[in-house]
């Protein structure tokens, strides 16, 4: 290309030029991944003559049947609607309580994005000490308290590893929460609660009905970013628990990679992982439509 | 609103105590990470009178800092199991080179979002996003084989393309947030002064950008810090970031914790001391751009 060339590029309003290194690089992460995904999901690995073998509907027939993938399935679903509950609840009620210009709560607020930063693993293991039943922190706090007995072990007991494992999940993010809705909070305008309180509204009825309903594109933001992670939720259970003890951890993201990388099922784990990817867009578009949030 | 002094001593004391919930497994791993094993393996657990040490920082470092809290035998620096200098520096690099990726290649296409007008630019936004939604597990199964074909698995260079890309939503989206903000009539009376797009782009707009872009780099740089299922599935040996080598600290004999415990303090330090940096645009980074402090 001219120098001439260049410059016309470059002068012209086309976007393509300024557009063509991301769509360059979305279709080698996004399109190509995609497609390969779908082809692996019709062909399986076969160890003894080490290729891949086109084996048709195998996987997706396979998927249909297996009760683990269901339990999976279940299991994230479960993850999914108590930490997004929990930390949506607390998040907002940390918030409101934070909402105020007191003394140290600047630092209170920079505090609180501590946990953000830290890496999901990292926190996984924090927790993995913390709950362990023979010198753990708060294995510790919760015999003193009664609630548990010293001989349970938290995470090793099929009840009680997904709250375990939540533990780390809402210690981490709910401060995700408490900021975005402290943010929100600071916007609002002061004129609609001062008509309320002279009308004699009690401070839940102002939370009811003008918090919520003007803060409802904030919530709904936060739901759709933090419930995007959470259904495809990975390094806690790995780290933490492997899935176990028995299935009870197991999540969708976390069957799918072992399969892929530990049990050689090649295909098998392109199938599973293309259908978490499938419920999320799914999922994920619905909300985006139904709460009408924009970028 | 008015509060008596009463709600308001109450709302400070009940505001410290739930942060000071938050914080408390931030202060005890650090604790930690200064503590020997016996003071780790204790019941009832030690959580303040503990006697710290700094040779668990020592055999992660590989180095000796030449004092110690007490009579703690001194540590041969370099080597040993638990030398983690390398993996520290491998952290460092893909973190530094997949941000420069990702906001060269974001910035150039936010420009465009922001200012261009052309059909299909909101479908544009939308695929952007939706990228977003994506399953690591469902892109790293397809990458493995990819990189296996390119020779890129295990390599610096298939990391730092694969944080980059992982990215480039955020960075997009976040941008275009910030190039939002800065009036268009600019660009207009820059053009019709005869700039070229090219040349508002690189003297105005970006300059203009300057803390925008800074905070984006700082956010890139934290999420590729603390990525794990990339690194996790396309490495091996050769290279491995700190998250990732963390769980190589569980052995068949126990878990060295203390050691683990300074290795994650050592990460976590820096990852905080960005984030206060950026403090001011943290809510709209968290929200890719969609809400605005």
């Amino acid at each position: 290309m001219s120098v001439a060339q260049v410059k016309r590029i470059a002068i012209s309003d086309s976007p393509w030029p300024w557009l063509a290194p991301l769509i360059a690089l979305l279709i080698v992460f996004t399109i190509y991944p995609l497609i390969y995904n779908v082809w692996l999901s019709f062909h399986e690995f076969v160890p003894r003559k080490r290729t891949l073998a086109f084996v048709g509907f195998d996987n997706w027939v396979q998927l249909w049947n297996d009760t683990r993938f269901w339990g999976a399935l279940g299991v994230t679903f479960l993850y999914f609607v108590i930490a997004l509950t929990v930390e949506l609840v607390l998040g907002m009620a940390v918030a409101l309580l934070l909402d105020a210009e007191l003394p140290g709560f600047g630092a209170l607020r920079a505090i609180l994005s501590m946990t953000l930063v830290i890496p999901p693993a990292i926190a996984g293991m924090m927790f993995l000490l913390m709950q362990d039943p023979q010198f753990g922190v708060l294995s510790y706090f919760l015999n003193q308290l009664g609630i548990l007995d010293k001989s349970t072990p938290i995470l090793a007991t099929s009840s009680l590893a997904l709250i375990g494992v939540l533990l780390a999940e809402i210690w981490q993010w709910t401060p995700f929460m408490v900021l975005i809705f402290m943010a929100g909070l600071r916007s609002l305008p002061t004129e609609p609660y001062e008509a309320a309180m002279i009308d004699g509204a009690s401070s839940f009825q102002m939370f009811r009905r003008l918090t919520l309903p003007m803060m409802s594109k904030v919530i709904a933001v936060a739901i759709l970013l933090r419930g995007i992670d959470l259904f495809r939720v990975f390094d806690y259970v790995f780290v933490m628990t492997s899935g176990g003890p028995g299935t009870s951890t197991y999540t969708l993201s976390l069957y799918a990679w072992q399969q892929t990388f530990s049990f050689l099922k090649w295909g098998y784990g392109a199938t599973l992982s293309l259908t978490s990817l499938v419920i999320i867009m799914v999922l994920a578009n619905l909300f985006i439509r139904v709460a009408k949030v924009r970028w | 609103m008015h509060q008596s002094r009463f709600t308001r001593t109450l709302r400070t004391i009940a505001g410290w105590l739930v942060v000071g919930a938050f914080f408390f497994p931030i202060y005890f791993w650090t604790s930690v990470a200064f503590r020997d094993a016996k003071e780790i393996f204790n019941w009832p657990p030690i959580i303040f009178d503990f006697h710290p040490t700094v040779r668990n920082f020592e055999q992660v470092f590989g180095i000796s800092l030449g004092f110690s809290f007490g009579n703690q035998e001194a540590v041969t620096p370099g080597g040993g199991n638990f030398y983690m200098g390398p993996r520290l520096w491998d952290s460092i690099v893909v973190a530094s080179l997949s941000t420069v990726l990702a906001i060269v290649v974001a910035t150039l296409a936010s420009y465009a979002l922001s200012r261009m007008n052309f059909r299909g630019r909101h479908e544009f936004v939308n695929w952007v996003l939706s990228t977003r939604m994506m399953p690591p597990v469902a892109v790293a199964i397809p990458m493995f084989f990819i990189f296996k074909q390119f020779s890129l698995l295990d390599t610096y260079l298939g990391v730092i393309l694969i944080h980059g890309l992982m990215n480039l939503p955020l960075a997009v989206l976040l941008l275009k947030s910030f190039f939002d903000d800065i009036p268009a009539e600019i660009d207009e009376s820059a053009l019709l002064d005869g700039a070229s797009r090219w040349t508002i782009f690189r003297r105005i707009v970006l300059p203009m950008a300057k803390g925008g872009i800074a905070a984006t780099a700082v956010l890139c740089f934290i999420f590729s810090w603390t990525e794990f299922l990339f690194v996790l599935t396309l490495t091996q040996t050769g290279l491995k970031t700190v998250p990732v080598v963390s769980s190589t600290f569980v052995t068949s004999i126990g878990t060295a914790w203390g050691n683990m415990a300074a290795l994650g303090a050592a990460a976590i330090v820096p990852a905080f001391i960005t984030i206060l940096l950026v403090q001011r645009h943290l809510v709209r980074g968290l929200t890719m751009g969609s809400l605005k402090q």
